[in-house]
């Protein structure tokens, strides 16, 4: 397993090379959401043949909320920090292909359909530590823009410009292999034997 | 010694504090049970994983910040003591309390309180916060736990009505939860599992077993046996920490159960690695104990 500190946008050399359970730091730019609604937004502007409010071509486009805090001297985030992807599966095949995505990411990983569209197309799935706030904030620099600013803080497109963000772990590469698959597929594999061991465990410790 | 009532502001000040300690710091015996799993794992994934949790607890809690973005939803347990005497409207000072975190924390949190029939999102709603009501007999002191639910904590939990079921048949079913929750709840986690009563009463059982403090030995001899069974069950499953593989996906397994009828509910929940879960006393005299 290797660490890498890359430079978006991402490369298909950069891309190709990253293999589940390596370590990723960015420096450039990342697009974030953590809302349902937008990704419904974003369909719906696909659908129109229109373009959302910021540019997602090749973007690193992230699963993850942020907390931003207009200031006098402009606005500060205050922290970020990943949301569940799981629940935006049936939105990102159409997204991964119709952006060209070079990575994305959020945390509990994303199902087969996903899966292929990453295969298919070359980009990455990152998967972040929630609750690694205070470790992902600190590499942000700066919010560059948002869109659909109607919506909750947390739900708007947002770019911002990052050095060093991190850490963000392979969990899907770019070849059909997915973490969560493997792992899934080995817990239910398993899942009679283990039924099998507390069984003897509950008779041993009653006979 | 002169008693003194529970005031209004004892109660809101206390209620908003310990939600604003669960999000900036995480239990002392979940620092040792994670920094226990580093040694516990091999494999370099679930290694760096468990590192990066306790980098960043140790962050939020020296930079006063906090460690997730989800502050989730305020739910609160408060048992009282029969010989606490109120010197107010100790529930509106939750409610207040809440309004008061809200307007005050630093950094702010966003707002997570969502109306499931318009799907809007607020720092207000009905019946928030949720707060579950228990009396503690012959004691002169309110007992509040706070323990804010988050989508990746709270998404998972479940409950299944059996009809007589065989111990075989319950363990079997929590096997089943677990690996359709996989490592979607921010593992390693917390279990807490309630067996009987009633269809809430079992749901109650399992959330305060979430509450409990990781090595505190459970009183009835077949939980006790049932915990450790399942806890290495759960572990052998392989998601780890935050899906990365390992042997930790769960820190503790707590078990309570209830006498009930022969329909059996029984209850999973999870607490998210963070576990947050924060407690104190507020006595008759005025003081304020802060328990974790």
């Amino acid at each position: 397993m290797s660490e890498y500190r890359l430079k978006t946008p991402l490369d298909r050399e950069d891309i190709d090379k990253l293999r589940i359970g390596d370590v990723v730091y960015l420096d450039g730019e990342i697009i974030t959401t953590a809302g349902f609604p937008t990704h419904q937004r974003i369909m719906d502007a696909i659908a129109r043949s229109e373009e959302p409010p910021i540019n997602l071509k090749g973007a690193v486009f992230l699963h993850m909320g942020s907390c931003n805090i207009d200031t006098p001297d402009g606005v500060v985030t205050e922290y970020v920090n990943p949301t569940t992807s799981t629940r935006f599966n049936a939105f990102m095949p159409t997204l991964v292909r119709h952006f060209g995505f070079t990575a994305v990411g959020g945390k509990g990983g994303m199902d087969q359909s996903c899966v292929d569209a990453l295969q298919e197309t070359g980009c990455v799935y990152f998967s972040m530590i929630g609750g690694a706030a205070p470790l992902l904030t600190e590499g942000v620099k700066r919010l560059v823009e948002t869109g659909w600013d109607d919506l909750i803080t947390q739900f708007r497109l947002s770019r911002f410009e990052v050095e060093n963000f991190g850490p963000l772990m392979v969990a899907i590469d770019a070849h059909g292999h997915s973490r969560y698959a493997d792992l899934t597929k080995a817990a239910t594999d398993k899942l009679s034997e283990i039924k099998r061991k507390l069984r003897e465990g509950r008779q041993a410790s009653t006979s | 010694m002169r008693q003194l009532p529970v005031t209004y502001e004892m109660m809101k000040s206390t209620t908003r504090d310990l939600y604003e300690w669960s999000l900036k710091k995480i239990p002392e015996d979940s620092k040792v049970a994670l920094r226990s799993a580093l040694d516990a794992e091999t494999e370099d994934a679930p290694k760096k994983a468990l590192g990066f949790m306790l980098r960043s607890a140790e962050r939020a809690e020296t930079e006063d910040t906090l460690l997730c973005s989800d502050s989730g939803v305020p739910t609160y347990s408060v048992k009282i003591g029969t010989g606490v005497e109120f010197g107010g409207d100790i529930k509106q000072a939750i409610v207040d309390g809440f309004a008061d975190l809200v307007e005050t924390i630093e950094p702010p949190i966003l707002k997570f309180v969502t109306n499931p029939l318009t799907g809007e999102r607020s720092y207000r709603g009905k019946d928030m916060p949720i707060v579950s009501w228990d009396i503690i007999s012959g004691a002169d002191y309110i007992d509040v736990t706070c323990a804010p639910k988050a989508l990746g904590g709270g998404r998972w939990a479940a409950l299944e009505i059996f009809s007589y079921p065989t111990l075989d048949e319950i363990e079997g079913w929590i096997m089943d939860m677990v690996v359709r929750a996989g490592s979607q709840h921010c593992p390693p986690v917390t279990i807490g599992i309630g067996i009987g009563g009633s269809f809430d009463h079992a749901a109650k059982l399992a959330k305060q077993q979430t509450l409990r403090p990781f090595g505190t030995p459970n009183p009835e001899p077949i939980l006790a046996d049932m915990e450790k069974r399942l806890l290495e069950a759960v572990n052998s499953t392989g998601f780890g920490p935050m899906g990365t593989g390992g042997v930790t996906t769960a820190l503790g397994v707590h078990i309570d159960y209830a006498s009930g009828h022969g329909f059996t509910p029984v209850a999973i929940a999870f607490n998210c690695w963070i576990n947050r879960r924060t407690r104190a006393k507020i006595y008759n005299s005025g003081e304020v104990e802060r328990i974790e």
